[in-house]
């Protein structure tokens, strides 16, 4: 009876075991990873390790929680000997964390008292808990239970019934409006809005509403590209003055800018 | 005057000739936030540069062809930095199925001296505006989130009123000719950002 405890004892310590390691492995490895890698880690790859440090906690749940472990609680350590020196076979066992098994070490490792913090956290939900009562407690538990289904529920329906939702939210808040997009653009790209003849209208600014936004780029659309125009029809001459920008005398020296082609390199090989 | 296409460029000294693939977007203010998040989970993690540039486009009009454009920018962040000049191409018009804009891009930097240099040269300046924003990167991708800023009186960038109430968002590969993958990389990006910004290729020539 006693040999049966004991081989039960001893089957669930090496299974507890080796599943705090694997854990203690994951943890390792996801810190080396946050120290070296932080700025080549992406969302994702963070969430698997969060997902595989949770499934190896919940192993370890349900190792402790599996009927053939006995009572760990009622097991006592008791250090029979204590002693100053070194021992090698107890730096082998702790990886190299533990080489003295003397009073010092005692306290730490062998208690079981929880933290402090801890202990206040417990006493204060056991109080909380004693405080509310059965019937509200219950009626806890079933609104917490209510919530889970509701929102599993929502998780495992069709595709088709969460996409119409979200398409209806998306149309009444639009993020992005297309004539800005162009407005941007062209402003970017060749100074549409933004060269010296300005339009004397300008966007007024913190305008709120989208209607005005729409109307703004046109009107300068329609300035602009009567401006243009007329830059473009006298690039062929360049002699004339243009428009919108008093006070500059064309140039009359002709800048000959040639591109560097390989004939007329002067240094030929 | 316009620069000689691509495959006559000369080889100096090794150096590639850099493609831009280009994708553009904009997005409201009041979204601005929520794409800020979005853009700090998915892109490489870092703290986002802020910038604030102030860019002055010049242009020679030569006697024939289009106005030759170089782009002169300089941090207002940091006014002891170089200016950076650019150029920019004219996008590639390829296979109507490439998803981003390619066009030819070559950067250098240059000194304080860099606008007269250009007035000098017969450049004279055409427009100029400052963006401010933040820059993200992801590999080799750059996302940059801009709130372009008219300047009311020449170069006087204290002065400045937003063009728009919009930010423009760009992303963008600088990548040797030829690499048609970097396109693909670019809209699956581009995919994640849906529905807050639509990033797609909008070719200035349509917008004129």
């Amino acid at each position: 009876m006693q040999q049966r405890e004991e081989k039960q004892l001893e089957a669930s310590l090496e299974s507890l075991h080796s599943r705090v390691s694997h854990l203690k492995a994951s943890l390792q490895s996801f810190i080396l990873k946050l120290e070296h890698e932080h700025d080549r880690l992406s969302w994702p790859s963070v969430l698997d390790n969060f997902a595989l440090l949770s499934g190896q906690l919940n192993t370890i749940n349900k190792v402790l929680k599996n009927e053939k472990t006995p009572s760990y609680r009622s097991q006592v350590i008791i250090p029979l000997l204590l002693s100053p020196d070194r021992d090698e076979e107890l730096l082998r066992l702790t990886e190299q964390r533990v080489p003295v098994f003397s009073h010092e070490i005692v306290p730490d490792h062998l208690r079981t008292k929880p933290d402090p913090e801890v202990e206040e956290q417990e006493k204060h939900l056991s109080a909380e808990a004693a405080r509310i009562g059965p019937e509200v407690a219950q009626k806890l538990i079933q609104t917490l239970n209510k919530l889970c289904s509701n929102l599993l529920e929502k998780l495992n329906n069709p595709r088709d019934d969460r996409d119409s939702e979200a398409s209806a939210l998306r149309q009444s808040k639009p993020s992005f409006n297309p004539a800005d997009t162009n407005a941007l653009v062209a402003a970017v790209g060749f100074g549409k809005g933004l060269s010296k003849c300005r339009p004397p209208v300008s966007v007024p600014p913190g305008h709120p509403g989208q209607p005005m936004m729409s109307t703004g780029p046109t009107l300068q659309q329609v300035t602009i590209a009567g401006t243009t125009g007329h830059q473009a029809g006298m690039g062929g001459q360049g002699t004339q003055q243009q428009p919108g920008q008093p006070g500059k005398m064309p140039s009359s020296i002709k800048t000959n800018i040639k591109s560097a082609s390989a004939s007329m390199h002067p240094y030929n090989r | 005057m316009e620069a000689p296409p691509v495959t006559v460029m000369p080889v100096t000294g090794g150096a590639i000739n850099m493609m831009e693939y280009l994708l553009q977007g904009s997005v409201l203010d009041q979204a601005l936030e929520s794409l800020l998040h979005r853009l700090r989970g998915l892109c490489d993690n870092m703290e986002p540069e802020s910038f604030a540039d102030h860019e002055l486009v010049f242009l020679l009009k030569g006697q024939q062809g289009n106005p030759f454009m170089l782009r002169a920018r300089r941090s207002l962040l940091h006014p002891t930095a170089p200016w950076h000049l650019r150029y920019l191409g004219q996008p590639e018009v390829g296979d109507k199925s490439r998803h981003a804009l390619v066009r030819n891009c070559v950067d250098v930097a240059a000194s304080h001296s860099l606008p007269e240099f250009l007035n000098e040269m017969g450049f004279r300046m055409d427009h100029e505006f400052v963006a401010k924003g933040q820059v993200f990167r992801k590999g080799a991708m750059k996302v940059v989130v801009s709130k372009l800023l008219r300047v009311l009186a020449s170069g006087n960038t204290e002065n400045t009123e937003p063009l728009s109430l919009s930010y423009l968002v760009e992303l963008s590969v600088l990548a040797p000719a030829g690499q048609d993958t970097v396109s693909e990389d670019m809209r699956s990006f581009a995919e994640q950002l849906k529905p807050l910004l639509h990033l797609e290729k909008i070719d200035p020539k349509r917008l004129m």
